[in-house]
């Protein structure tokens, strides 16, 4: 069964549904939580709150506005960057991002993980976008910095970051066309 | 503001779209947008098709979730109440409402105090308020003793346990759920965290030990002209979960029973507990 499907019969309260459905997206979501948060216990914290989420929530997924993973990654992101940007205003990231290379973390940390076929995917589409677009693209979603933030340590005006992500995400549907 | 600062400045909220669907936007920059979205259409198309690409992003970086985390997720979906179908639907991650008064924060707890009859402290005349910190620090200790001793057990206690930790995770979670406790010139004392809503409280005994000669302690619920009900026995400081407790319900007692308990009390109780400062009794 589809996820989308799955989530009518979990808003209904069917917990074999939710079983099922948590097999389709605790990868993706897990997966996204720990690319974004970084450490694995404050990682799994909140796959676990979005994940409970996913079970409380389910009736206010609406169809009409898009498709159920879309819904459910996009929680799944939201919770992610809520927790690194309190964790970052605590200042806790601060001394680990000091470390970081400037260049963001994403060739890195896509080395981390296995290839899949659609990261492999994402990854060659990705390497074809300028350099400022997946910077900009890539500090806000794998980073979790808002667009002010990303256009500081790219040194670049507002309107350019926020055209730079606009071109970017179109230029990687653009790419990845029909390998959905 | 003129027509072409309005101009302006809608053309400025249509730019962030882009950083919107990568969630790179600022709280209130975030609601500023979301209410434009609500009454255009051209940017609400643009931010589902921004948003699928921002999914593949997403996808991109599955890695397969710690096996712990299902047995968690899983355990806490049966004790977990979902909200209403009606509750409104929202744009795709949009602002969810205020978790801290749902779940995840209880309200401040009110412990009240009423010694045992024939003891001589001194009864307190007003319920203590204790920082919200110190009742949820206690309660989540009483949860992770239950944890650690399942260290211990195997098979069906295990299981057992495991239910009752989720029935009390239930108790703790409820939105009106509060504390009380009472404590003896000895310093022994009798504890309850309840949910009027739920009609369900946690009781512990602390410092009673067992009785002597092979009898038990039994928890009854106190209720206006009726019997004491039994709610079962009450061994050393393990938790007993109640449930069903109706709200009119006045007090708990504990009385010392033979082995196995008795249909009512045989006794004068040891040891009552007002359930009114923790909503009951109304």
């Amino acid at each position: 069964m589809q996820a989308d499907e799955l989530l009518v019969l979990v808003a209904g309260g069917d917990q074999r549904a939710f079983e099922e459905l948590y097999g389709l997206v605790s990868g993706p979501v897990y997966g996204l939580v720990r690319r974004v948060v970084r450490d694995p216990a404050q990682s799994e914290e909140v796959a676990q709150e979005v994940l409970l989420e996913l079970w409380r929530s389910a009736a206010r997924f609406d169809p009409g506005r898009g498709s159920a993973l879309s819904w459910i990654l996009t929680l799944a992101h939201r919770r992610a960057v809520d927790r690194v940007r309190s964790a970052r205003a605590a200042g806790e990231r601060e001394q680990r991002e000091a470390l970081r290379a400037e260049e963001p973390a994403f060739d890195q940390v896509a080395e981390e993980v296995e290839a899949g076929l659609e990261r492999e995917w994402v990854r060659r589409c990705l390497n074809r976008l300028t350099a400022l677009q997946r910077q900009s693209v890539t500090l806000a979603y794998y980073d979790g910095y808002t667009y002010r933030e990303v256009a500081e340590r790219l040194s670049l005006p507002l309107g350019t970051v926020k055209t730079r992500m606009r071109d970017g995400l179109t230029r990687l549907r653009q790419c990845l066309g029909g390998a959905a | 503001m003129s027509i072409l600062g309005r101009l302006l400045r809608g053309e400025d909220l249509h730019s962030l779209a882009a950083p919107y669907a990568l969630d790179a936007l600022e709280p209130g920059e975030r609601r500023r947008f979301e209410k434009h979205l609500a009454g255009c259409d051209r940017c609400a198309a643009e931010v589902r098709d921004l948003a699928e690409d921002a999914v593949r992003l997403a996808f991109s970086a599955a890695a397969p979730a710690p096996a712990a985390l299902r047995d968690r997720v899983l355990a806490a979906v049966r004790t977990t109440p979902q909200e209403p179908a009606q509750a409104g639907r929202r744009a795709v991650g949009q602002e969810r409402p205020p978790a801290g008064q749902g779940a995840r924060r209880l309200p401040p707890h009110v412990w009240g105090v009423q010694p045992p009859p024939g003891h001589t402290r001194t009864p307190r005349t007003r319920p203590l308020f204790v920082p919200f910190a110190t009742a949820t620090a206690a309660a989540a200790l009483v949860v992770a003793s239950l944890f650690a001793v399942q260290a211990h057990r195997t098979g069906d206690r295990l299981a057992a346990e495991q239910a009752r930790a989720r029935e009390i995770a239930h108790v703790l979670a409820a939105s009106d759920a509060r504390a009380a406790r009472g404590e003896d010139a000895r310093g022994r004392s009798i504890g309850v965290i309840a949910s009027a809503s739920e009609r369900e409280a946690v009781v512990t005994l602390s410092g009673y030990g067992t009785p002597p000669g092979g009898r038990v302690h039994q928890l009854w619920l106190m209720r206006p002209r009726a019997q004491p009900r039994s709610l079962g026995l009450l061994a050393g400081d393990t938790p007993l979960v109640a449930k069903g407790i109706d709200t009119s319900s006045t007090s708990l007692a504990v009385t010392v029973e033979p082995d196995g308990g008795s249909a009512q009390p045989t006794s004068q109780p040891i040891v009552q507990l007002t359930l009114k400062s923790v909503g009951f009794g109304e």
